[in-house]
Formats: C-alpha cells, sequence, structure tokens
C-alpha cells in the first residue's frame, strides 16, 4: 500500500486539465480533413469521394458536401491528395443538430469538366 | 379451576375425539366432530396449562396403577404449564385444519384416532409426577408418533423415516431410563417432587452422570447434533399436520425433559456442566440453518430450522445453568425464562409454517421449492399467514421471535456478571454463534418465503394453485397467536416469570418489569425494550409518512412508467433465482461443512455444450449420516453377527437354554 | 419528456443539409428549440448521470468511453457520473447502428429515464455515417431515440466524448457548427 502511494507521489498528477487547459495528447489524434477550396477541382473532388472508405464525401455539382459525421479520419483522402486535403486538428466536434455535421465546401469553378 | 382438572378434561376430550373418530371409520361426520372436540381439549389443555403457569404447582394426585408398572401420579407443574399451553394451542389449531386437509377414510379415521391419543400422551408427559408415569407416557407419545409418521405405509420412504424416529427415540429412551433410575436410585423415590427435594443427597458424580444421560437422551428427541439425523427425514413423509404436531410439540418435549433435569430434579451443578450444554446448543442452532439452506424440500427445510431452533432454546438453557453455577440467581431464572418464550414462540410459529406446507402441498402437489413460485397470486391468504409465520422465525420485530431472541441475547450479553474472564468470554463467544444463527435464518427465510411466494410461477402446478378449499382457519388462528405473544409479552413474561420464580424459587418479577410495558432483562442497568410500544412504533413509522404523503401528495404531472427489468422483451419463469442458486454463496462459505460434490455431464465434447443438454449436479455431504451413523450401525450388525448363532432355530438348542437358566437361578437364588 | 430538437431523421444524405440551408422559418423554431434545451441542459451542469447503451456496436466507442473513468480524463472530476440503473440516469449515451432486435430494449430504457433527460447519439454508427437502413437494422439512433447532441469519430477519443458531454450540458459553446473545413490557402498545422 505504502508502495503504490509512494510510486503514484513520484508519478505525479497524470489527470488532464481539459477544458480548462488543452491536452497534450490532443495533437496526435486522427481529425478529420480541412479541404482546400482553391484546389479541389471536380477530378480531384471525384477521386476523393471514391477514395473515402465511409461514403462521407459527396459531390452535388459545384459542390463537395462532406459528412463529419461518417468521417472515421482515417487519412485516406490526405494520402491520395494531400495539396486538398489536411489534417484539421479538431476534434471538440460535438453538434446540436445533425445539420451542423454537414458541412459543404465549394468546388474551383474552372474545373475541367 | 385446578390445573389438573382442565387437563382431565382435555385428555377426556381427546380420549373421545379418538374413539369417536375410530369407531365411525373416518366417516367425514365423524372427522369433524372428532376435530371438534378435540379442539375444545385443545381450549382446555390451554387454559390448563395457563392455569399452572401462574398459579404454580398444583398437588400430586396418585391415580392407581398396579405393582408391575407402578402407580399413576399425575401433577400440574408451572414448568409443564407452558408447555401444555402450547400443546393445547397447536391441538386447536390443528383441529380447525385438519377437517379439510384429509380426506374421508379408515386410513385417516386411525390416523386421526392415533393423532389424539398421542395429543392425550404429551399431555400425560407433562403432567407426570413420577418416573414410571413420565416414562410410560413418554414411551407412548413415541410409539404414537411413529405411527403418525406411518400414515402412507405404501411408499418407501414413509417406512425409512419413521424407522429413523423410532430408532432414534429409543436410543435416547434408553438414556433417560437410566439417568431417572440413576435419580431414583440415589434418592430413594420415584416421585419427582420428592427426587428434586433430595437431590442435594445425590453424590456429584452421579449427579452430572444423570444430567449428561438426560441432556443425551432428550437430545435425541429435541434434536440436538449430531442426535438430530431423524428429524429431516420423518418430517417430509408425515403429513402435514403430524409434522406439525412433531416439530410443534414433541421436539419441545425433549427441551421439557432437558429443563427438567436442569432446573427442577438437579440443584444447581458445577459451571462446566452448563458450558457443554450451551455448546451443545450453540453448536446445534448454527449447523441446523446451515442445512437448512440447502434444502429445497419445504418440509426438510422446515425440519432443519425446527433444530436450529432447539439450539436457541437449550443455548439459553444452558447459559442459565451458568449463570446458576456462578450464583447469578437473577440471570439464572432470567434465561429459563427467556427459553421457555422461545418455546412457546417457536411451537406457534412453526406450527403455522408446517400447516401451510401443508396447504401448498395440498394446492400444488409439490413440496420442492424449485416447482413453485408466485403462489401470493394463486394463494393470498395463505401467503399473508405464512408471511407472518416467516417474519416471526426470522426473529424480525415486530412479532414474538424479536421479543424471545433479544431476551435471550440480553442474557448472554450480561456474561461479564458471571466475573470468570474465560466463561464470560465463552458465554459471548455463544451468543456471536447464535448471532450468526439470526442472521443465516433471515436468509433462510428469505429463500424459504420468496423462492415459493413470490415471483413467477415455475411450473404448470404452480400457475394452477388454488386457494378454494384450502384450510386457512387453523393457520390463521397461529399468525394471530404469534402477533398476540409479540403485543402482549408483557403479560406472557409477568406469566412465565410467576412460574419461573416457583421452579427456581427466584421472584424475577419486581426486577423484570419496572414501568407497565417495558422489558428488562434481571437487572435494571443493563438495558430495557417494550415489544408493545416497538409494534406501536413501527405501525406508526410505516402509517403516517404514508398519510402525510397522501395529504399532501404533488399534484404536478407524473409519468407512469413500467417497472425497470432491464429491458428484457419476455421474461421466463426459468430466469429467475432456484433456491439453489440462492443459497450458493453459503455453500461456497461454509464448504469445509458441507463438502460439496459436483459432478457435470455434457452430451458432447463441444466446450460450448451446442449440441445437447448439459447435465450439473451437485450434492452436499450428508456428514453425520455418513461419518457418525453408519460406523456405529455397522458396528452394532457386527455385533448382531456375532450373537446370531444363539438364535438357531433349533429347538433343543433353546430347551436347554430354558434348562441352564432354570439352573442358573436356582443356584443364585440358593447364594 | 425532453423537449429536444424535432426528431431529425438522422439520414447521411440531403435532408440535414436541407434543414441547415432552408429559411427562417425553421431557424426560428430551431433557435427556440435550442433556449429550451439550454435551459434544461444547464439543470445537470455539475451534476450529470449518464447511461451508456450499446445498440450493436463494434465496442470501440465503449472501450473509449471506459477511459473516461481512468485516471488520466477522469470525469468525476467534472462531476459527470457513470450509472448503469436508467431510473438514476440524466443523460443516455447511445452507440450503435440501432439494430432492429434491441428495439424494446432502447424504448424501455429511454423511457424508464426520468425527464428531463438528455440523449447523446456517439460514434459514426449511431450517426448513421456507417451503416444503411436495412432488415436489420435503422441504421441510425434517430430512427429510435430523439437525440440531442451527436459525437462524431470513430471512435470518438475521450476528449472529444468529454466535450460532447459538456456541450450537452451547457458547460462548453458547440464548436462544429461554426467550422467550415474548408480553406482557402494553406492551412498551418493550427485549426480554424
Amino acid at each position: 500500500m505504502t508502495l503504490w502511494f509512494l510510486r503514484g507521489l513520484r508519478r505525479g498528477v497524470v489527470t488532464t486539465w481539459y477544458p480548462a487547459r488543452p491536452d497534450s495528447s490532443a495533437a496526435s489524434l486522427p481529425t478529420p480533413p480541412v479541404f482546400r477550396a482553391d484546389v479541389l477541382d471536380r477530378a480531384t473532388a471525384d477521386r476523393l469521394v471514391e477514395v473515402c472508405p465511409s461514403r462521407a464525401l459527396r459531390r452535388e455539382s459545384d459542390t463537395l458536401i462532406f459528412d463529419l459525421g461518417a468521417c472515421t479520419a482515417c487519412g485516406r483522402c490526405q494520402d491520395a491528395a494531400p495539396e486538398a486535403a489536411t489534417p484539421s486538428g479538431e476534434f471538440e466536434l460535438a453538434a446540436t443538430s445533425r445539420a451542423h455535421l454537414v458541412k459543404r465546401i465549394p468546388l474551383l469553378r474552372e474545373a475541367r469538366s | 379451576m385446578n390445573a389438573l382438572t382442565w387437563f382431565y378434561l382435555a385428555a377426556a376430550g381427546w380420549g373421545l375425539a379418538a374413539a369417536t373418530v375410530l369407531a365411525g371409520r373416518g366417516a367425514q361426520l365423524a372427522i369433524r366432530v372428532a376435530c371438534a372436540l378435540s379442539g375444545l381439549a385443545g381450549a382446555a389443555a390451554l387454559a390448563g396449562g395457563a392455569s399452572a403457569l401462574w398459579w404454580g404447582d398444583s398437588r400430586v394426585i396418585t391415580a392407581g396403577g398396579s405393582v408391575v408398572v407402578g402407580t399413576l401420579q399425575l401433577q400440574a407443574t408451572s414448568l409443564g404449564g407452558i408447555f401444555a399451553a402450547l400443546l393445547g394451542l397447536v391441538a386447536v389449531a390443528i383441529a380447525a385444519f385438519a377437517p379439510r386437509y384429509h380426506q374421508a377414510g379408515p386410513g385417516t379415521g386411525i390416523y386421526l384416532g392415533v393423532f389424539n391419543l398421542a395429543l392425550a400422551a404429551c399431555l400425560a408427559v407433562l403432567a407426570a409426577a413420577n418416573v414410571v408415569t413420565f416414562l410410560v407416557a413418554w414411551e407412548s407419545v413415541a410409539l404414537l408418533c411413529y405411527l403418525l409418521i406411518l400414515r402412507n405405509p405404501g411408499r418407501p420412504e414413509a417406512a425409512a423415516g419413521a424407522f429413523w424416529f423410532l430408532a432414534l427415540s429409543e436410543a435416547g429412551f434408553v438414556l433417560v431410563v437410566a439417568a431417572f433410575v440413576i435419580l431414583a436410585a440415589k434418592t430413594h423415590t420415584m416421585q419427582l417432587d420428592l427426587i428434586a427435594a433430595r437431590a442435594h443427597l445425590v453424590p456429584a458424580g452421579w449427579r452430572d452422570a444423570a444430567y449428561l444421560l438426560a441432556l443425551t437422551g432428550f437430545g435425541f428427541k429435541a434434536g440436538l447434533v449430531p442426535l438430530h439425523v431423524w428429524l429431516p427425514e420423518a418430517h417430509p413423509v408425515a403429513p402435514a399436520d403430524g409434522s406439525a404436531f412433531l416439530s410443534g410439540l414433541v421436539v419441545k418435549l425433549g427441551a421439557y425433559g432437558i429443563a427438567l433435569f436442569a432446573f427442577r430434579l438437579l440443584p444447581v451443578g458445577p459451571a462446566w456442566v452448563g458450558l457443554l450444554t450451551m455448546a451443545a446448543g450453540a453448536v446445534t442452532a448454527a449447523i441446523g440453518i446451515l442445512y437448512a439452506m440447502n434444502e429445497r424440500d419445504l418440509k426438510r427445510f422446515l425440519a432443519y430450522s425446527t433444530i436450529e431452533n432447539t439450539g436457541i432454546i437449550v443455548t439459553a438453557f444452558g447459559a442459565a445453568m451458568i449463570f446458576g453455577a456462578y450464583r447469578q440467581r437473577a440471570l439464572w431464572a432470567f434465561l429459563l425464562l427467556a427459553g421457555l418464550y422461545h418455546v412457546a414462540n417457536h411451537g406457534t410459529y412453526k406450527t403455522l409454517l408446517f400447516l401451510e406446507a401443508g396447504v401448498v402441498e395440498h394446492a400444488t402437489g409439490t413440496r420442492d421449492m424449485d416447482r413453485l413460485g408466485g403462489l401470493i397470486h394463486r394463494l393470498p391468504r395463505s401467503a399473508v399467514i405464512t408471511l407472518v409465520g416467516t417474519l416471526g422465525i426470522a426473529t424480525l420485530p415486530p412479532l414474538n421471535g424479536f421479543v424471545s431472541e433479544w431476551l435471550i441475547f440480553q442474557g448472554l450479553f450480561q456474561g461479564f456478571r458471571t466475573g470468570s474472564h474465560l466463561i464470560g468470554i465463552l458465554i459471548v463467544v455463544a451468543a456471536a454463534a447464535l448471532g450468526l444463527t439470526g442472521g443465516l435464518a433471515i436468509y433462510a427465510f428469505v429463500r424459504g418465503f420468496g423462492i415459493p411466494f413470490l415471483g413467477m410461477p415455475r411450473t404448470r402446478q404452480a400457475r394452477e394453485a388454488a386457494e378454494h378449499g384450502q384450510p386457512v382457519a387453523g393457520p390463521a388462528l397461529l399468525a394471530v397467536s404469534c402477533a398476540a405473544l409479540a403485543v402482549g409479552a408483557p403479560l406472557v413474561i409477568l406469566a412465565l416469570s410467576r412460574a419461573v420464580g416457583t421452579v427456581t424459587g427466584v421472584a424475577l418479577r419486581p426486577v423484570l418489569l419496572p414501568g407497565n410495558l417495558t422489558v428488562i432483562p434481571a437487572h435494571t442497568d443493563f438495558s430495557a425494550f417494550s415489544p408493545t410500544y416497538l409494534a406501536v412504533f413501527l405501525v406508526a413509522v410505516t402509517v403516517v409518512p404514508v398519510l402525510i404523503y397522501l395529504a399532501g401528495r404533488p399534484r404536478a404531472d407524473s409519468v407512469t412508467a413500467s417497472v425497470w427489468d432491464g429491458g428484457m422483451v419476455t421474461f421466463k419463469p426459468r430466469m429467475q433465482y432456484s433456491a439453489m442458486t440462492f443459497s450458493a454463496p453459503t455453500r461456497v462459505t461454509f464448504d469445509a461443512l458441507y463438502r460439496p460434490s459436483v459432478s457435470l455431464h455434457r452430451a458432447s465434447d463441444d466446450p460450448a455444450g451446442r449440441s445437447g443438454p448439459v447435465h450439473y449436479e451437485t450434492e452436499v455431504t450428508p456428514v453425520f449420516e455418513r461419518y457418525l451413523y453408519r460406523p456405529v450401525i455397522r458396528a452394532v450388525e457386527w455385533l448382531a453377527d456375532l450373537v446370531r448363532p444363539i438364535q438357531s432355530g433349533d429347538v433343543n438348542l433353546y430347551l436347554f437354554y430354558v434348562f441352564a437358566m432354570i439352573i442358573l437361578a436356582y443356584l443364585l437364588g440358593a447364594l | 419528456m425532453t423537449a429536444s430538437n424535432p426528431s431529425i431523421r438522422g439520414q447521411r444524405d440531403g435532408a440535414s443539409a436541407q434543414a441547415a440551408e432552408s429559411g427562417s422559418g425553421t431557424d426560428a423554431e430551431q433557435k427556440a428549440a435550442d433556449q429550451l434545451r439550454q435551459r434544461i441542459a444547464s439543470q445537470f451542469r455539475r451534476s450529470l448521470h449518464i447511461r451508456t447503451l450499446d445498440t450493436g456496436s463494434c465496442a470501440a466507442c465503449e472501450q473509449e468511453i471506459r477511459l473516461l473513468a481512468a485516471p488520466h480524463y477522469d470525469l468525476h472530476r467534472l462531476g459527470l457520473f457513470f450509472t448503469p440503473a436508467p431510473r438514476h440516469a440524466d443523460l443516455l449515451m447511445v452507440t450503435g447502428p440501432a439494430i432492429r432486435a434491441f428495439d424494446v430494449a432502447a424504448r424501455k430504457t429511454y423511457e424508464a429515464m426520468p425527464g428531463p433527460k438528455i440523449v447523446v447519439a456517439t460514434g459514426a454508427c449511431a450517426l448513421g455515417g456507417v451503416y444503411p437502413s436495412d432488415a436489420f437494422m435503422h441504421g441510425s439512433v434517430s430512427e429510435i431515440l430523439p437525440v440531442d447532441v451527436w459525437i462524431p469519430g470513430c471512435p470518438p477519443s475521450p476528449l472529444a466524448l468529454l466535450q460532447g458531454l459538456l456541450v450537452a450540458v451547457d458547460r462548453l459553446a458547440e464548436k462544429v457548427a461554426d467550422l467550415t473545413f474548408a480553406a482557402d490557402g494553406p492551412t498551418v498545422e493550427v485549426p480554424e
């Protein structure tokens, strides 16, 4: 019992201070991507849509519809088009409405078909 | 009227009842008339017992006899008074119960005739004033009870159960005869009063030997461990009222015998005798309830509970003897009072529970707890009555079991007054054993009431049980008596203290009830308790908040939702606790005592058991039967084999025996 | 009963997007609903009892939820507690795609909770992001229960869960509504 107590004293406090202070482990969390509207054209968008295993991405004419609710932060879209999709670093994604989780990203108008 | 007169009336009533039902060959009318007579006789016995309690010993009546059997002498004593009152109450309850329970027929006629004669024989035991009367009455009780148990001789287990009863009864009888013979020889009289007066002349060694023989001999009847094995064998096979009679009364006769020797016939002995008695009682109580936890058969369960309560009573007697040895006269008398009170209480609720077990068996066709369930819906009145009995036997306030247990505990806790540290510690250890027993008793009776009565019915028989036509009046009377014994505790204690005063010569009353309704355990500086106020308080503390709630209920809208059941879609009866799983923790904790054995057979080798049923069986080792009785039985059989050559069947050899005996007698006579 | 958002039918396509885009009519409704939700949620600020409900998940969300009670995240310091009894619970944390075999149990659990109560759908399955509605499952928890807060992730990390719970009791403001996940230029590794 004493050993455990002393060991605990040596280790110090391990509890996070979140939400009062940011948590140190937050930086290493996989997070949904943020899309570059100035780089995404229709072809890239279609490629991303095909690559996403969770069907979180959908293209509707000139808009990329991104459902955060389906995103698993697997990172395949980032691997497929690293200039178009980068990790957002956002993990505080709770929403009070399902609609808030569906994001519309406008595509480049000057797309080649 | 004189107590003895009441007893005569009772005995006459029972004799007449027996004659009626035997003559009527068990016709329905004959049964009703006989039971009515039996009930009246029971009321007379109750009056006689109460009268003996209050007014003390009556004079000794010599009622004839002969040179061969000795004189028949009767006396209504205050010690026997509470037992006689209990006998009367049990008789009345069973008289109300029997007509609806038994089916008319010659078998029932014989059974009820024997039963009424057994009641009269029990009364004779309690009113016996000399050794011979006592022994003759005792043996009559044993033989008549044997016939009672053997009600259904066709069934094989009936014969086995009855045989166990008779064998152990006879073993005890031999020891009791020996004890009485020692006392009678040393005091040169057969009359119990005179034995008591002259007992101080008996040398200490003989006195203690007589007591030990009596403790063991009566212990067979009372059910002290390890002499108890007949109880769980005999009770299930007897009819319900027979089992009720056995547990409610006949076992108490064993306690009466122990009390007779310890408090009336013999003077106060050395402390070790009391210690031995108390230890026997404490061990019996603990082992009794531990075995009760593992019984599925309702009647075996109740039989083991009887053993437990015998243990409690004998513990009280033993502790009283210890206090007597240390000249704490108030506590000596007080614990005797507490023990007698527990006798009355236990007789009442145990009879009730056995009668209700009979009702359950009658209604559902089974005694197995695991085949019952939900009977509170099918047999509501019986369930309420059984609940009263269960609360009593689990010694929960405000009922009578609590009062007598409290008295016993308060007596035991005053062990420090003996002045000896060792004795004080041992008395407290006994109290701890009783505490363990009490806790396990609550556990056991939650199981004993909850599994058959609450929950969902586990079988079709339980689902289709019907209350119509079941006897209710008898058990209801006993339930009312339980409540009366609790609320009227001051009155009962007053009467018992008068009786105890007559037996021990200690006037407890000034120390017992300083106020009107409060009980104090023999000394004013220890504790106090009022059963009446407690009952009132408990009722108030439940009723008053309910009234306040009903009056000032919040008017807000409330939503009624169904009971949270874990989100189950359908409940199946098999999802409930079974009797054995409910008591599984005791099997784990006390496995040194139980030595459970488990056998497991799978239909196939598939580890998930997918292709067939799995057979699981667990068994508790019958420790006493296997390690104590079987060796003794084998030794007896070996001895019998050794002696068998004498019985050759050859007439010539028998004639030689006769001749040899005549020569021997002649030679002895000549010397 | 809970005055949550009107039961949005958690479908992956269109409807939710349309609701967000459509005119001010539902917006006012939404505002009123939000206000009511906040009033209810603020009752629980520092004392919230959470009952988890698994409607058929792979248990990854459960593992993350269990970590909340571990020393690193320690939800007790925030006044949040787990309870197994719905009668004692204020918040129902639902994971899994709401398989049909679980309908009765889910409904019974929800009804056994006394009001006011909050329902939080946790993980991509519960949000309707993984399975379509078919013969075996509804696909989304909002089909069977009125959901107040959605926590995305597969599984959501304990930090995300904490944020979600605190949003549910109005101790943290919701962030994701204002995030666009669209950048006009190269992003630094700093969130929007």
